[in-house]
């Protein structure tokens, strides 16, 4: 039983990553943007809040500067494929790129050693003190809460019962026709892509401020990737996207164990766990709930740049 | 009076494309140097000394060898998934675990030199085409993105590598730290340093753009890749060509990787691939997927990748040269959108 539980809370912990970016990521895929540089914003995001600490002495501050960090290249590759309309993929890829040549060229300096201050747990008080989960759930820093409560809440609540959320969707379903409908489509192209970049720098900074607590070259390990795949698998949803962080958090989470525990199974081949597992989760359920494919497909204009002369 | 309006065209000009491409790796360039000499640093010597390291000696030049050959590899690997309009964003990894079954049989199999380096190649070529066989099966009969699932194969071989140099293959001489022991047999040399890899490399670039040029498959591969509804249309089996070519990528990335660590490298260690793989996708766009334009362009990121080897000394770390290919990455994608518009003059009142 302590087994699960401690399972459970790294879970919570080690999934905040993946969560938060994958939560960004659904912002750019509804509005019809795929941004493939998850990847490098989350290292930037890392590698800004550890200099910002280092610098400062405060977790949040660190925090504020990688979502800023985040917001500008965001920002950028915006620009990039919503304003000019450049190939999204190659875009994206570049962002990866640039995002993690850059973060470890200007992270070497403080490579490796351990951040001066992080965020500090927060045990809710008698629901904390539950017999065996108590611990699990309820004794986390207050990011945790934000990405898997408020964070996911909020947006599913905007996307799905505002009339904002709706001309969101839309933008990402038929650009031209939310066009049509007097929707300015370049604006929310542009705002919420950037918006999502923000998010994955930030799941960076949780990442080094939370998880790990420091920053080196190898940190990121293709999290941006797992989390740009468990956006697929989670529909599009946020509140999916969040538990499918949750999931690969566990994967994670058994790995460390299984290391802790000296499994008869190398921590390498435990390290592949979670690639392994999203790969099965992408290909799985494809294969096998044919109705989930049609519930759960992609906004019809991702990908599609869209020329207004062009309808 | 007259204004000035941008029209967008269907199709891009092929001149204003090239030219476009051009245009955008030297603002890349141009922006690389503005950074360097913000940060502190001199660009036009740092440029001076990489072009005279590099051009300037026989090393220089030995280096530049060895860094094209895997690049040429990894970046006909993706260039071909291209054609078909795939994305092999695996080649790391199939680089990876090709070296890695290549340096299996070095080390296990005994036999004349000849056979051993004939079944090395066979061994990395059929071990690149195994770990991009799972991405390509799910592309074609459940429509997976082959984009993200031959990525995350990449951590998996990545962590393969490193686990055998660690573990079981370990260098049982104990004179060598998280490596394979001195593979038996090595491709033999053509010019000092440089082995057979790299003329091979290029044999391999001009047979397939005859390939796409000449041959019926590959004709149909083109037609595929550019319309794939039309193909299927005109009766040609779309979805076995695609699986086709998905394993030719991925086998020409592995073999690549055989020749990394039976002439370069000389050893099976955590970290061979050092981004080619990564690169070589860079190598493929610049070249438009042209077999014979990966030629080019791989010799132009070798170029700066050895740069990036000499400027380690100024504090800058290998993970730079990333961050410049990237650069050049973004400029390009916008270059060839801007490709696609034409500059027009018309008199106020008329249209």
């Amino acid at each position: 039983m302590d087994i699960l539980a401690g399972l459970i809370q790294t879970a919570f912990l080690a999934g905040g990553v993946l969560a938060l970016a994958a939560l960004g990521e659904v912002l750019a895929e509804r509005v019809g943007v795929v941004n493939l540089g998850v990847e490098g914003l989350i290292a930037l995001g890392a590698m800004s809040a550890v200099a910002t600490v280092v610098g400062t002495g405060s977790p949040w501050l660190g925090l504020i500067v990688a979502l800023l960090v985040g917001l500008g290249a965001g920002m950028v590759f915006a620009t990039a494929t919503v304003v000019v309309r450049a190939n999204q993929v190659l875009c994206g890829l570049a962002l990866t790129y640039i995002g993690t040549g850059m973060a470890a060229t200007i992270g070497k300096p403080f490579s490796g050693s351990p951040v001066p201050a992080t965020f500090e747990d927060i045990h809710i008080p008698l629901l904390s003190d539950l017999p065996f989960f108590g611990r699990a759930f309820f004794s986390h820093n207050l990011l945790v809460y934000i990405i898997f409560l408020a964070l996911p809440l909020a947006l599913h609540y905007m996307m799905f019962y505002t009339r904002h959320g709706l001309n969101m969707r839309a933008v990402g379903e038929n650009p031209a026709a939310a066009d049509a409908a007097g929707i300015p489509v370049m604006k929310m192209r542009f705002w919420y892509t950037s918006l999502g970049a923000s998010l994955a720098a930030g799941a960076g900074a949780y990442l080094t401020l939370s998880f790990v607590p420091s920053w080196s070259e190898g940190v990121v390990a293709g999290r941006g990737w797992i989390a740009v795949a468990l956006v697929i698998f989670a529909g599009f949803r946020p509140i999916n996207a969040v538990l499918a962080g949750l999931l690969f958090g566990f994967v994670t989470a058994l790995g460390f164990v299984g290391q802790a525990r000296n499994w008869p199974v190398a921590a390498s081949f435990l390290s592949m766990l979670p690639y392994l597992g999203t790969m099965a989760l992408m290909i799985v359920p494809v294969i096998t709930w044919q109705r989930m494919r049609r519930l759960m497909a992609a906004p019809e204009g991702i990908t599609q740049p869209y020329y207004r002369d062009q309808r | 009076m007259s204004t000035i309006r941008l029209q967008r065209m269907p199709i891009a000009p092929a001149k204003v494309s090239f030219v476009l491409r051009i245009i955008s790796v030297l603002l890349a360039l141009l922006t690389t140097a503005i950074v360097l000499w913000a940060t502190g640093r001199d660009p036009i010597a740092l440029g001076g000394k990489v072009i005279s390291s590099t051009f300037g000696s026989t090393f220089g030049l030995e280096d530049l060898s060895l860094l094209l050959s895997p690049l040429i590899y990894c970046g006909l690997a993706v260039a071909v998934a291209l054609r078909i309009g795939a994305w092999n964003i695996g080649a790391e990894g199939q680089f990876n675990f090709g070296a890695f079954c290549a340096a299996g049989i070095a080390l296990f199999v005994p036999g004349p030199t000849w056979l051993i380096l004939i079944l090395m190649m066979v061994a990395g070529a059929i071990g690149g085409a195994l770990w991009i066989l799972i991405p390509t099966l799910a592309r074609a009969y459940a429509d997976v993105s082959e984009l993200i699932t031959t990525l995350l194969m990449n951590f998996v071989a990545m962590l393969l590598v490193y686990w055998v140099a660690t573990g079981p293959w370990l260098d049982p001489s104990g004179m060598a730290l998280a490596t394979t022991a001195r593979l038996p047999v090595s491709v033999p040399p053509v010019w000092g340093i440089v082995h057979w890899g790299l003329p091979i490399g290029i044999i391999l670039a001009f047979a397939l753009a005859l390939f796409f040029t000449y041959t019926r498959w590959g004709y149909e591969v083109r037609i595929a890749g550019a319309n794939a509804g039309a193909a299927s249309y005109a009766g040609m089996p779309v979805k076995t060509q695609l699986i086709g070519v998905m394993l030719l990528s991925g086998a020409i990335a592995g073999l690549g990787g055989m020749m990394e660590v039976a002439g370069t490298v000389g050893r099976l260690q955590g970290g061979i691939s050092n981004n080619y793989g990564y690169i070589g996708i860079m190598v493929a766009v610049l070249a438009r997927a042209a077999p014979l334009g990966v030629l080019a362009t791989a010799f132009f990121m070798a170029v700066i990748l050895n740069g990036g080897i000499i400027l380690q000394s100024q504090g800058l770390t290998t993970h730079t040269v990333l961050a410049v290919t990237g650069l050049i990455l973004l400029y390009a994608a916008i270059g060839d959108e801007a490709a696609h518009y034409k500059v027009l003059r018309t008199k106020t009142g008329e249209s």
